[in-house]
């Protein structure tokens, strides 16, 4: 078969035993061009975001309901577990397994926190009138951060497993590449937050009432 | 629990503040404890930039990188609630979101070190995506126009 053929392995400065066809790791490539197609689904979202931004027909509206202090707080928690998940890897690759371990679970518990954070905001945002069937701003903002949160869920789900495949010693610094790939996954979600954080959060959280439109009033739904 | 404490905080036997005394003839062991190197004198961070290697920085680069994530994260707030810039905030917030994207791409994503054809894809996939967010922005704040 040609394609067997042009199938062959590599061992990587870690040891890692890589199947490429190209020279490139064949899985981290599919990972690159997975992330790649991410970006545009993210984007589009983003954009439909900004462009049904300030259209609201009734409230609540961002500046009625947006918690900055909050989401400063997730966004760190965040941009933390990125931190986590490159040392984990580091230590991973240079055969460190207790501490590559150590750093997997502090991944995990620090994703499991942003997932919480989202959960009260999320309950906080439907108890005072606002759902994705609410207005335009609803919409947009529940299928854009939720569509994050499902993502960053999986995330924890993956690196749980390789948390506990650390433990059991079926991840080592040989197969290291596994959870190379989760963090490039993880890292993608922490970008995607930076820019949701950037856009939704700091640039549109003083959005008030578009003229012709009702005011909303607190407890009025 | 004291069993877990010392794995985590200890490397061949030796607590991570058990370096030896004279730092200028011996070199200090690398990956010590679970910050690495990143609980160091300031003159050391230096030393751990330049010595992340093609492949992958060192736990301490990485630290220093989280580090400045979060003064990036933390000034984008103060300016956010503090500084009442007007219409300069879009711009602000954008070039700061830009530079942390870059710093956690290129480090934690390892593409400042990996091979370049990663790189090549990942700007390839984000120029097609940016391309389809003007599109949609363009086309459904002007398409209603575009056809009158």
């Amino acid at each position: 078969m040609a394609s067997e053929a042009a199938t062959y392995e590599i061992k990587s400065e870690h040891g890692e035993v890589i199947n490429t066809s190209t020279g490139l790791s064949n899985k981290k490539l599919l990972m690159w061009a997975f992330l790649g197609s991410d970006v545009m689904f993210f984007g589009s979202f983003i954009a439909t975001y900004l462009v049904y931004r300030n259209r609201s027909l009734v409230g609540p509206y961002p500046a009625d309901i947006l918690d900055i202090p909050i989401t400063s707080v997730s966004t760190f928690v965040l941009l933390m577990s990125s931190l986590a998940m490159v040392l984990a890897l580091a230590y991973v690759q240079d055969g460190r397994r207790k501490l590559g371990t150590f750093w997997i679970f502090a991944v995990v518990v620090l994703g499991a926190i942003f997932i919480l954070f989202q959960v009260y905001e999320f309950n906080h945002f439907v108890k005072v009138g606002l759902t994705p069937r609410t207005n335009l701003f609803g919409t947009t903002f529940f299928i854009l951060t939720g569509l994050h949160g499902a993502h960053v869920t999986l995330g924890v789900l993956w690196l749980m497993f390789l948390g506990f495949g650390s433990i059991k010693g079926t991840l080592r610094a040989d197969n290291a590449i596994d959870l190379e790939l989760a963090g490039l996954y993880w890292h993608f979600v922490d970008i995607v937050w930076i820019v949701i954080f950037t856009v939704i959060y700091l640039i549109s959280a003083r959005d008030v009432a578009p003229p012709g439109s009702v005011l909303w009033v607190p407890g009025a739904h | 629990m004291s069993n877990l404490w010392n794995k985590i905080l200890y490397h061949d036997g030796q607590g991570w503040w058990d370096l030896p005394r004279t730092q200028w003839q011996e070199p200090n062991p690398k990956m010590e404890g679970p910050l690495g190197d990143g609980i160091t004198p300031i003159k050391r961070i230096w030393e751990i930039m330049t010595a992340a290697n093609l492949h992958h920085g060192t736990p301490g680069f990485y630290v220093l990188i989280g580090a400045i994530l979060s003064i990036i994260t933390i000034v984008e707030v103060w300016a956010f609630a503090w500084l009442f810039l007007g219409a300069l905030l879009v711009p602000l917030m954008l070039v700061l979101s830009l530079g942390k994207f870059v710093l956690v791409v290129g480090f934690f994503m390892h593409l400042k070190f990996d091979r370049k054809y990663y790189a090549w894809i990942f700007t390839a996939c984000m120029i097609i995506g940016i391309g389809i967010f003007v599109a949609l922005l363009v086309l459904l704040n002007y398409g209603g126009q575009i056809q009158q």
